[in-house]
């Protein structure tokens, strides 16, 4: 199903980022949903806590869905702001240096695919190090110092 | 460290000295009679010596200038200037909304050691403290807005004059100013909701109170507080044809208040860029100056000082707490219009302006503020400001010099470059005064700073504040009235020889050889402590329901003024 | 998400400056225990979490990536010097964030950002830097929240969603507190709010005018029309009926004292900066025939500190690029999206700000080639992809500094509780990378 995408601070996607606890299940819950009008989860017999893959020009990423309180606005998603979010806005600015985060043509599609936490995500859209996705989790990874 | 200077030629009006070739001593950071044969010699055989430059009127500091930087991004490309090679100072950028740094640069090279800033609004008077920080190079007093405080529009209405001394002494204290401002008094809070006052009597439509009420209340408290400087003036109607009327009208009412007996000040008032509240007319179609009945009074009574508020014919930013009047500017000239109200206390507003001698407007300003230079005889009564930037920036102090200095550099401007309102619609063509040095540094420097009531600077008795500046010109070769050396003039002034701060060097040669914390000076009310105390137990709830920040965190703590000089008053009681 | 009040504590610290969004709520109460924070008073849900934070995700040691691609904790020395030394040998470094810290340390900042011909820029690049070229196009009506607070009787919200970004917005400053001239709070005001979507903020408005996504700059302008007294052919103008655009404007023209405050809504849709003109245009035009001022709605609790100090040290607010030494602002040129968009830096350091949480991935792409720095006080989604750690301290919480209000009102933030032992504040972080710097610099020269 074809959409327009909004992204934007939601409460408690903010209140797990600001507690810092972007690791965790918690901020995934929070933050990797897209928001939608019941009419529209209806046509996709998608029910709260289902999963989607959404599309746009910039990438992929699978999110839960949940219905939206800030219908009705059929034909639109909402995003909270996040790294799930991240991959699929426009980093157009127009040269006027904002990227463009409301506003996003996309798709919409089914699926049973997982829903990543922040490490794995970063580990999997970026792939900076390399790094073992088994090992990622919702702690930090790091090597302690030998004293 | 100690230095002799020597051979300088000498103006000092407030030890009368008139030009004299002499020496200055200098140990630490005063001025000595003698120094030891230690001291580092500087020969300044003939050049100009006077004390350092002080500005009793500049918006340097706070909020209006962080706006107008903010949102005039073309006038900070206009001043941009790559660091010096010395690796001491760094790079300017800014004309008429200089960077912090740039204005410590511009004026430490201009031979100026003391600026006020002459508006900060006390809620956010952090702000200005925070950037006179990144100032270097200056003593900075400023001087807190009180002329629309709700607190003090309420004690001025219920006549609580004792609330209101008490208030203010303890307000000055929480903004760690050093006077007290007032800008068009009721009109800037009329403001709030889209209005203004008409004059001195026309009340503030929710109060009721009227500017004459509240200036008389003010020169009254700070009178009996014993300030160090008077109130600080802009009076109502700025800009508008047929204002003159208010400023006399202003000038007069307080004549009767009764001077403090300790201040070493001559005047109850200070009225600021008068040249903007000289206008007689109707509309800007039949406008006039109206300067000469106002030169008129300053002569003839010595009740208060004034400053200039010159034009300089540039594309600046105008900035004041008169937001009704930035608005009517708006609707004037179609520019960008900033406006910024702060709750409880004031209102202010920007826009950029363009002073051109070809429009006919800009020039009868620029010829009324020559008319105050030209008509008030006591040059201790009048002191040289542009009200930077509104009139233009301060950097255009030398240029306005050079105007001084040289009747026919005027005349040709007169004759040939400024639009024809300069003659017809002015007084400016029929003077014929020229400036000497000795005047000049009256105007700059010892003027202002007895209208300050700082005692220490604006002279180079034993004693002093080690604050002098030396120009690169030889007084007795060089003819200043020449309209082919006012060029040269100007650069001269705007590159010192030597600029030195509390006996330090900090411009040799027109370069900035070394950069010192600007220094914030604030006034400190001694003998009200326990009445302070009630007042706010009193006030706070009020407080606290009527601003949106707490009253434990309104105030400026230690943390903001470092270094500063706290002036002690001692409150004499009623007399 | 219900909590239970707290009763076992031993200390309360009144008025204490939240460190959360650009309300800066300065009447918190910090509940201490032991000398460490158990509850808080008065702040919202989000500020509250910010206050109390989760410590399990808390940097507490530098970290420096190893050859595993692992971090590894490390010493101040080792961290630092490295940090100086790629920033001082890189040739378009980047220092980005701030939004989060003390003008104190911003200012440090800037020396460093001058010293090493960096970029300099903050979130205002991400959010209302279309905000502040507005302003710069066309003006800035702009007035303190106590203003509202005292004077408003018409409080209109565009594109902004205060109840979820902002919680005490209306509570605090705008719609529910007795003002001086508003003694009965809500009662005595109207509250609408312009709006795709029916958000918390709608709902506790008087009206919702829900208008189509992209379309904010026609809306503005049938507005600005219908005030000067045009009429409309039309009769739906961004989906919104044209009877309740007229309705709209007669309540706005016959405000006593009218507030507009604005969000990303408008200056993140297209239209951006042109959206915002239109705007201040409307408050600007509104203003011939009542008292109206307008507010961008800041985020963080410092990101408009930011743009202060930077055009107090620079003249410009943000994006400022010193690579000729010195300050040039030119927007989608020297901003941050747009290097790296065009992958052009080669150094990235972040300063109290995640770009894992706040850039486009195409954006964030480029900072896999690069060396990346994070300075901040917990792990986040740019963890993952910075090179080198360090920890730092809350402010407000941990270590004393300024910030300003989203009304640019300063607030001098308290240090509370005591940091923890190998974290240190951002501002002396800064001051021993530019000492390192300075050492380099002399050891070039020499």
């Amino acid at each position: 199903m074809k959409v327009m995408v909004n992204t934007g601070t939601s409460v408690i996607q903010a209140f797990y980022e600001k507690k810092g606890s972007t690791l965790k299940d918690e901020y995934r819950q929070s933050a990797a949903v897209a928001f939608m009008d019941l009419k529209d989860m209806q046509k996709l017999s998608l029910k709260s806590r289902d999963k989607i893959k959404i599309k746009s020009e910039w990438g992929e990423v699978v999110l839960y869905v949940d219905i939206s309180y800030d219908a009705p606005h059929e034909g639109m998603v909402f995003i909270p702001r996040g790294p799930w979010a991240n991959i699929i806005i426009s980093p157009e600015t127009y040269c006027c240096n904002v990227p463009t985060y409301k506003g996003i043509p996309a798709e919409i599609f089914k699926t049973d695919e997982d829903v990543l936490l922040v490490s794995q995500l970063m580990n999997k859209v970026y792939n900076k190090y390399n790094l073992d996705d088994d090992k990622l989790t919702d702690k930090p990874v790091y090597k302690k110092r030998m004293i | 460290m100690e230095y002799i200077l020597k051979n300088g030629v000498v103006f000092d009006p407030k030890n009368d000295i008139d030009g004299e070739q002499m020496d200055i001593f200098i140990k630490d950071n005063v001025i000595v009679d003698k120094v030891s044969s230690k001291a580092k010699k500087l020969d300044v055989s003939g050049k100009l010596v006077m004390p350092g430059g002080v500005d009793l009127h500049s918006h340097i500091a706070g909020p209006k200038l962080s706006i107008g930087r903010l949102y005039r991004p073309e006038d900070i490309r206009k001043g941009i200037k790559p660091a010096s090679k010395n690796d001491i100072s760094g790079f300017e950028a800014g004309f008429s909304l200089p960077t912090c740094p740039t204005i410590g640069y511009r004026y430490t090279k201009m031979g100026y050691t003391t600026v006020t800033e002459a508006a900060v609004p006390p809620l956010e008077a952090k702000h200005a403290h925070e950037e006179i920080n990144s100032i270097p190079n200056l003593d900075i007093p400023t001087l807190t807005l009180f002329g629309n405080n709700w607190f003090m529009l309420k004690y001025v209405k219920e006549k609580r004059f004792d609330d209101l001394k008490v208030f203010i002494s303890k307000w000055l204290k929480l903004a760690k100013g050093y006077g007290i401002k007032i800008v068009n008094p009721c009109g800037s809070e009329a403001w709030g909701w889209g209005k203004n006052v008409d004059g001195l009597d026309d009340p503030e439509p929710h109060w009721g109170v009227t500017g004459r009420e509240v200036i008389q209340a003010l020169t009254e408290v700070n009178e009996k507080l014993g300030l160090p400087h008077s109130v600080h003036v802009h009076t109502n109607d700025l800009g508008h044809p047929g204002n003159y009327a208010t400023t006399l009208e202003t000038f007069d009412c307080v004549k009767h208040i009764k001077k403090n007996e300790n201040v070493d000040r001559n005047q109850i008032m200070h009225c600021t860029h008068v040249q903007f509240h000289a206008y007689k007319g109707t509309s800007w179609r039949d406008v006039s100056s109206g300067a000469s009945e106002l030169i008129d009074y300053i002569n003839k009574n010595d009740h208060l000082t004034c400053d200039v508020g010159q034009i300089t014919f540039d594309e600046t930013t105008t900035m004041t707490a008169d937001a009704p009047m930035e608005y009517d500017l708006f609707r004037l000239t179609g520019l960008k219009w900033a406006n910024k109200d702060i709750e409880v206390e004031t209102a202010s507003g920007l826009i950029p302006s363009i002073y051109s001698s070809h429009a006919p407007v800009s020039v009868l300003q620029w010829a009324v503020g020559l008319e105050f230079f030209m008509g008030v005889k006591d040059p201790w009564k009048i002191v040289l400001t542009t009200d930077s930037p509104n009139g233009g920036p301060f950097i255009r102090y030398p240029r306005i010099i050079s105007w001084l200095m040289s009747q026919e550099k005027l005349q040709d401007m007169l004759d040939n470059e400024v639009h024809n309102w300069a003659t017809n619609r002015t007084d400016l063509g029929t003077y014929d005064r020229e400036y000497s040095w000795n005047e000049i540094a009256t105007i700059t420097r010892a003027g202002p700073a007895k209208i300050l009531g700082l005692t220490d600077r604006g002279h180079l008795g034993v004693g002093a504040k080690a604050d002098v500046s030396v120009y690169d010109i030889d007084v007795d070769k060089f003819d200043c009235t020449l309209k082919s050396n006012s060029e040269t003039l100007e650069n001269k002034l705007l590159n010192s020889k030597y600029t030195i701060k509390d006996g330090e060097i900090l411009v040799k040669d027109g370069n900035i050889v070394k950069l010192v914390n600007s220094n914030h000076i604030w006034c400190n009310v001694l003998g009200l402590e326990n009445e302070e105390k009630v007042l706010i137990d009193r006030i706070k709830p009020e407080f606290n329901k009527y601003y949106t920040i707490k009253y434990e965190n309104y105030g400026v703590n230690d943390h903001y003024i470092q270094p500063d000089t706290r002036m002690d008053v001692n409150y004499g009681g009623e007399l | 998400m219900i909590e239970k009040p707290i009763t076992d504590y031993d200390e309360e610290v009144r008025n204490c400056s939240c460190s959360y969004c650009g309300n800066n709520c300065d009447d918190i109460t910090y509940l201490l225990k032991d000398k460490k924070i158990v509850g808080v008073r008065h702040a919202c849900r989000i500020g509250a979490s910010k206050i109390i934070n989760d410590q399990d995700q808390r940097l507490l040691n530098p970290l420096v990536r190893n050859d595993e691609g692992i971090l590894e904790e490390t010493t101040w020395d080792v961290a630092l010097d490295k940090t100086a030394r790629l920033l001082y040998e890189s040739d378009r470094p980047v220092l980005y964030g701030w939004g989060e810290t003390s003008v104190e340390a911003i200012k440090k900042g800037i020396k460093i950002a001058e010293k090493t011909g960096a970029v300099m820029d903050n979130q205002s690049t991400i959010c209302h830097g279309s905000s502040i070229q507005a302003f710069q196009n066309v003006g800035h009506p702009v007035m303190t929240l106590g203003e509202v607070k005292n004077r408003a009787d018409v409080v209109v919200y565009v594109g902004t969603n205060p109840m979820d970004d902002h919680p005490r917005h209306l509570s605090r400053y705008t719609t529910f507190p007795e003002g001086f001239f508003r003694k009965n709070g809500r009662k005595d005001r109207t509250v609408i709010t312009l709006d795709p979507k029916y958000t918390n903020t709608a709902k506790v408005s008087d009206e919702w005018i829900q208008f189509n996504m992209n379309e904010d700059y026609l809306l503005f302008d049938a507005l600005r029309m219908l005030l000067k007294g045009e009429s409309l052919d039309e009769e739906e103008i961004a989906g919104v009926p044209t009877s309740q655009l007229e309705n709209l404007i007669q309540i706005m023209k016959n405000a006593e004292y009218g507030a507009l405050f604005f969000g990303l809504g408008v200056s993140q849709t297209l239209g951006k900066q042109k959206n915002v003109d239109m705007l201040i245009q409307l408050v600007e035009d509104l203003n011939r025939y009542s008292k109206w001022s307008m507010l961008p709605m800041r985020g963080f609790f410092n990101v408009s500190g930011f743009n202060i100090a930077l055009t107090s040290e620079t003249g410009y607010p943000y994006g400022v690029d010193f690579s000729r030494g010195y300050p040039r602002f030119m927007v989608g040129e020297t901003t941050t999206i747009d290097l790296l968009n065009r992958r052009e830096p080669d150094f990235f350091m972040a300063i109290s700000a995640d770009p894992g949480v706040q850039f486009p991935g195409y954006t964030i792409k480029h900072l896999i080639n690069i060396p990346t720095i994070q300075i901040d006080t917990h792990w986040g989604p740019y963890t993952e992809l910075a090179d080198i750690v360090l920890p730092s301290t809350r402010v407000g919480v941990e270590t004393e500094g300024t910030a300003y209000r989203m009304d640019s009102i300063p607030l001098f933030m308290k240090k509370v509780i005591d940091k923890p032992e190998n974290c240190h504040s951002d501002e002396w972080i800064l001051t021993q990378l530019y000492e390192r710097i300075e050492i380099l610099k002399q050891e070039e020269d020499n």
